[in-house]
């Protein structure tokens, strides 16, 4: 900033004051561009390659940690300094969000989550960087399913940062206790009869009450749906979320499954005693059981998340994120916030740097061919190569397009599967009613 | 005493005083000049003076908000203002499409609208007797004369409200845990534990009693110091009338207290009516919405996937309506004059 | 006589019992929260739950302090509900006074537009009012968090309320004596207003207290941060670090319990009988 702001700012203030009550009488309010030299659009040419050399960078938790990490390395690399701001998640996305739709204040370089892309591109905030990306050629580099949600209408606003192929966590102590076998498991049917084996008091898996919606898409999108159709139609009722719910409600009804809310302090304990066998999850989850249960550490194992029919798809993905440029600040700051976010994402050190340190799986799938990272025998997995399960199914992974609707959808499914679930209700009704609570609330026809 | 106390330089501070006292003559002898009414305006207008500088702007804009449908950030200027020397440009915040009353229809059909209304109404309705009854009770009771540690009793009441929001929130959040305290004590005397967050009917109860425990000690202050406005004289004659206990209560306390019981009664009306962070924390809205206000729902809409700005300003414009007209109808039948 | 007595000593169980029983109730979930402040996390969600406090305090406060810059925002938020607090206690007293003693025109209209203002939700003015403050350059300053509501319509309305009860004739006998409008407010007013004065500065004081997402929004330096700001900062993308938020917040009882107990000595009865007696 420069050090005229403040003097800027207060002979501002002096202007408001007077101008607002005197501004009609002066008759000279004009509507329209005061001068020319525009400041949000045509940028290229006007910008040349000049950086800035401070820029702001946010983001919350884990994600914010490895940023510093990346930060660190690129000021000895460069001359500039990047700061990171570490928020609470939702206090940075209420901050975040303000200050984009006020047009000021906002940071460098932000933390997007895939799921929230739709949403925040659609506040029309966050800039175009299509140009930048095809410039230097790293859109190839990702993995493709990731691409979606931050594409809109052919033109890119973030890149993707980590992802979260799915897999199946188990514990191999308690599975080879009772006889289970893993790879006998390829669908949900084979992983019921499996954790019928388990005595009353061990449950196979747990079914999260507060995060169903959570289970309800990573498996609808391993069938490779969306719950919009391309004329944005609800179609979170068709074929194949009955199926879902139809599995996720004989599951239930087995027996075999606990129900602790996901994340609780109840639900680690039972993992860490080994009171549930098995944890359909992401890559992300690894840096969780290693930092919150560090017992069990060489007692866990990984298999792909079970089909829904014989011969059905097994790959999919929970969760992930990216970064983003806000579109208010100015060129030199965001050829800056490109460079940094560049050199964060699309070089194989940085993100394998943040994999290490804090298991945030890369999007870039250059990374994958790094067999000595990849192929590792890791002994938290019993010597299982694990990074290279979920690499695989990365690759695999089905697009999927979030929508700015989707907390709309979260919450029907949430809801409708709860009461069904519990109250037992009809699987076909609860898909219909929950298609038909989306369907009101965002203005859209059934597909 | 304060002799005593300006012993040590009687001519300084007593010089101090004196000055003190001409600069008040001073400003009086300007003073009176102001006719009645205009003595008022004079002890209004700073209210004004601020409201038209900070919240003017934000009222004016909600309001215009609410008849568009809200597109995206702009990056243009909306108008600019040229005096020369000065120049100031308004940005234009948004892109924004005229709807004219859309935004109100819709609300019209919006399930979730009324769903919030109806929940929040519900809150109020039970919660909001049953705090003031308590907190009334316990300031008659702290203002007994008989009763002794009245400091001590009023600040344990009172502190409930100190407690950090989402801390509390947390707090009950536990306490009405599946496994938590109040399930534990009900198992100990041999009830069924109950499942408060999942049922409809014990999380609207569970939000009541948090807002209940935090706000009563606050009411109960405000009452208290009603109370004290009331001229002890009236009681003597009541007490030579030969009055009873409830007499007193009924005929002297009551009508005493009146407006300080109205402010009360419509300042837990709105507060609960803008219930947010309770539900926010503790259930989450849920079960089933079961627990979603409209204030919860006001900020979904701004903050919560995409920003639906003009919607969300229509609600609030609806919202700030009725409310303040319930307020208003509360006032009235108070017997406000 | 007797008897008399003995309804006297029934009365005077209840209302013991009723304050006793009612102040437990009010304490259990303050204890049960700085119990909490004691262990660890695993520890204050077991079941059955564990009624007695343990020795992680000092632990969870160095996590704490590690964390966010606790103790400068327990200042922060000190010195922001002060000033806010001795401000507008004045800008109150002064309008409620007028809406309580004086006629003016519209003054019933005004009144419902003050009254109005308190039903706005502050979530929605947020982005208005951010958008406001980055214009005239006062983003990251506690002016922008302090003035806005300093005209707070809360108070207004209680003071309108409580000066009701000052008698007329009390303000005519002083004009008789030829005081001015505003000795009359200063003078006499305010000083029999000692108890309501008191309950607002509290419910002022609790309003700033409490604020979060303009503070939010507003506030850039964690340096700057109010304290439920920088709670905000413990929760993390899946789990909330419960541990440290107790700990905070069982400090931030503390401001509230010194301002309780300095108050207290305003709650005293019959200032306006002396004032009456001729």
């Amino acid at each position: 900033m420069p050090s005229d702001t403040t003097k800027f700012g207060r002979r501002r203030v002096l202007i408001s004051a007077a101008g607002a009550g005197t501004a009609a009488l002066a008759g000279c309010i004009g509507t329209g561009d005061p001068d020319d030299d525009g400041d949000d659009t045509g940028d290229d040419d006007a910008a040349g390659d000049e950086m800035a050399d401070q820029i702001d960078v946010w983001g919350w938790d884990v994600a914010a940690n490895s940023l510093e990490l990346t930060a660190d390395a690129y000021m000895d690399e460069y001359d500039a300094t990047v700061d990171v701001e570490e928020f609470g998640q939702d206090a940075m996305k209420e901050d975040l969000r303000s200050r984009l739709t006020a047009g000021s204040g906002a940071p460098d370089v932000a933390m997007l989550e895939l799921i929230d892309g739709p949403a925040d591109i659609g506040t029309g905030a966050i800039a175009d960087i299509t140009d930048r990306v095809d410039e230097s050629g790293i859109e190839g580099d990702f993995v493709e399913g990731a691409w979606a949600s931050l594409i809109e209408d052919d033109s890119i606003y973030a890149i993707p940062w980590d992802i979260g192929p799915t897999a199946v966590y188990y514990r191999r102590d308690v599975y080879d206790e009772h006889d289970l076998d893993a790879d006998s498991i390829e669908t949900w049917e084979d992983f019921q009869e499996e954790g019928e084996k388990l005595p009353d008091d061990v449950y196979m898996f747990n079914i999260p009450e507060n995060d169903l919606d959570g289970v309800w898409r990573y498996q609808f999108r391993q069938l490779g749906n969306r719950p919009f159709t391309e004329d944005g139609e609800v179609n979170i009722h068709n074929d194949d979320s009955l199926m879902i719910a139809e599995t996720l409600k004989q599951l239930y009804d087995s027996g075999i499954a606990s129900t602790y809310d996901g994340w609780s302090t109840e639900w680690f304990n039972a993992y860490g005693e080994g009171e549930i066998a098995s944890l359909p999850s992401a890559a992300w989850m690894e840096g969780t059981l290693r930092a919150e249960l560090p017992d069990t550490a060489g007692n866990w194992g990984v298999y792909r998340i079970p089909a829904h029919e014989e011969g059905g798809p097994r790959a999919s993905n929970w969760g992930g994120s990216s970064l983003m440029i806000p579109s208010q600040i100015d060129d030199a700051e965001a050829n800056r916030a490109w460079d940094f976010v560049k050199w964060t994402l699309a070089t194989d050190e940085m993100q394998l740097l943040m994999y290490d340190e804090y298991g945030l799986f890369p999007a870039l799938e250059t990374t994958y061919e790094q067999d000595d990272v990849f192929d590792e025998e890791l002994d938290f997995y019993d010597g299982q190569a694990a990074r290279r399960v979920f690499a695989d199914v990365a690759e695999e992974m089905p697009e999927y397009q979030y929508s700015v609707d989707t907390p709309y959808v979260s919450d029907a499914i949430n809801n409708h599967f709860l009461a069904m679930l519990r109250d037992d209700e009809d699987p076909e009704d609860t898909v219909m009613a929950a298609a038909e609570e989306v369907a009101d609330r965002t203005d859209r026809d059934l597909a | 005493m304060a002799t005593k106390r300006s012993s040590s330089s009687p001519e300084r501070s007593s010089s101090v005083r004196d000055r003190l006292r001409w600069a008040r003559q001073d400003i009086s002898s300007v003073l009176p000049s102001l006719t009645f009414a205009q003595v008022a305006y004079v002890l209004i207008s700073p209210f004004f003076f601020l409201f038209g500088l900070f919240l003017l702007f934000p009222v004016v804009y909600t309001i215009y908000l609410s008849f568009f449908r809200y597109e995206g950030v702009s990056g243009d200027t909306l108008f600019f203002i040229d005096f020369g020397p000065f120049f100031i440009e308004f940005p234009q915040i948004a892109e924004l499409t005229f709807i004219g009353f859309g935004n109100y229809s819709r609300m019209l059909g919006d399930g979730l609208f009324w769903q919030s209304m109806y929940n929040t109404t519900y809150i109020l309705l039970i919660q909001v007797p049953i705090m003031i009854g308590l907190a009334l009770a316990l300031a008659l009771a702290l203002n007994a004369g008989f009763v002794r540690f009245k400091g001590v009793f009023r600040t344990a009441v009172a502190l409930p409200v100190s407690a950090n929001i989402v801390a509390y929130s947390t707090i009950f959040l536990i306490l009405f845990n599946e496994t938590g305290f109040i399930n534990y004590m009900l198992t100990q005397v041999g009830i069924e534990p109950v499942e408060w967050m999942r049922s409809e009917f014990w999380a609207r109860k569970t939000i009541i009693s948090a807002v209940t425990w935090r706000w009563t000690g606050y009411n109960m202050i405000i009452l208290l110091a009603g109370l004290q406005t009331i001229s002890t004289q009236l009681y003597e004659a009541a007490e030579i009338d030969g009055a009873s206990r409830w007499e007193k209560f009924r005929y002297v306390t009551l009508p005493q207290l009146r407006p300080v019981l109205l402010f009360v009664v419509v300042l837990s009306t709105i507060g609960t009516f803008k219930l947010f962070a309770e539900p926010y924390v503790i259930t989450g809205g849920g079960p089933t919405n079961a627990t979603i206000t409209i204030v919860q729902y006001i900020y979904e809409e701004a903050f919560v996937g995409s920003p639906n700005l003009g919607y969300a300003s229509a609600l609030t414009v609806v919202f700030v309506a009725i409310v303040s007209v319930i307020s208003i109808i509360q006032i009235k039948l108070g017997g406000d004059d | 006589m007797r008897e008399q007595r003995r309804k006297d000593a029934v009365w005077k169980f209840l209302t013991y019992s009723f304050i006793i029983v009612m102040t437990i109730g009010m304490m259990v979930p303050l204890y049960w929260m700085i119990v909490a402040a004691t262990l660890p996390q695993e520890e204050f969600i077991r079941f059955p739950p564990r009624l007695y406090p343990g020795t992680e305090f000092f632990a969870n406060f160095a996590v704490l302090h590690e964390e966010t810059q606790f103790v400068i925002s327990i200042w922060n938020s000190v010195f922001i509900a002060v000033v806010y607090t001795a401000l507008s206690v004045i800008l109150c007293s002064m309008a409620g006074f007028a809406f309580a003693k004086y006629e003016f025109r519209f003054k019933e209209p005004i009144f419902y537009l003050i009254l109005a203002t308190l039903v706005l939700p502050i979530q929605l003015l947020v982005i208005p009012l951010f958008l406001m403050m980055a214009q005239i350059d006062w983003t990251d300053t506690f002016r922008a968090i302090i003035l806005p509501w300093l005209a707070n319509p809360i108070g207004i309305f209680l003071m309108r309320q409580n000066m009701k009860s000052i008698p007329d004739a009390l303000l005519e006998s002083a004009r008789m004596d030829g005081a001015t409008e505003f000795q009359i407010f200063y003078r006499i007013a305010l000083p029999a207003m000692r108890s309501s004065i008191a309950a607002l500065a509290i419910i002022l004081f609790l309003f700033q207290w409490d604020l979060f997402l303009y503070p939010l929004v507003i506030l850039e330096d964690p340096g700057n941060y109010t304290i439920p700001v920088a709670l905000s900062g413990l929760e993390e993308s899946r789990r909330i670090n419960y541990d440290q938020i107790m700990v905070a917040s069982s400090l931030a009882i503390i401001p509230m319990a010194i301002l309780f107990l300095v108050l207290q000595k305003q709650f005293v009865s019959g200032i306006l009988a002396g004032s009456l007696k001729e």
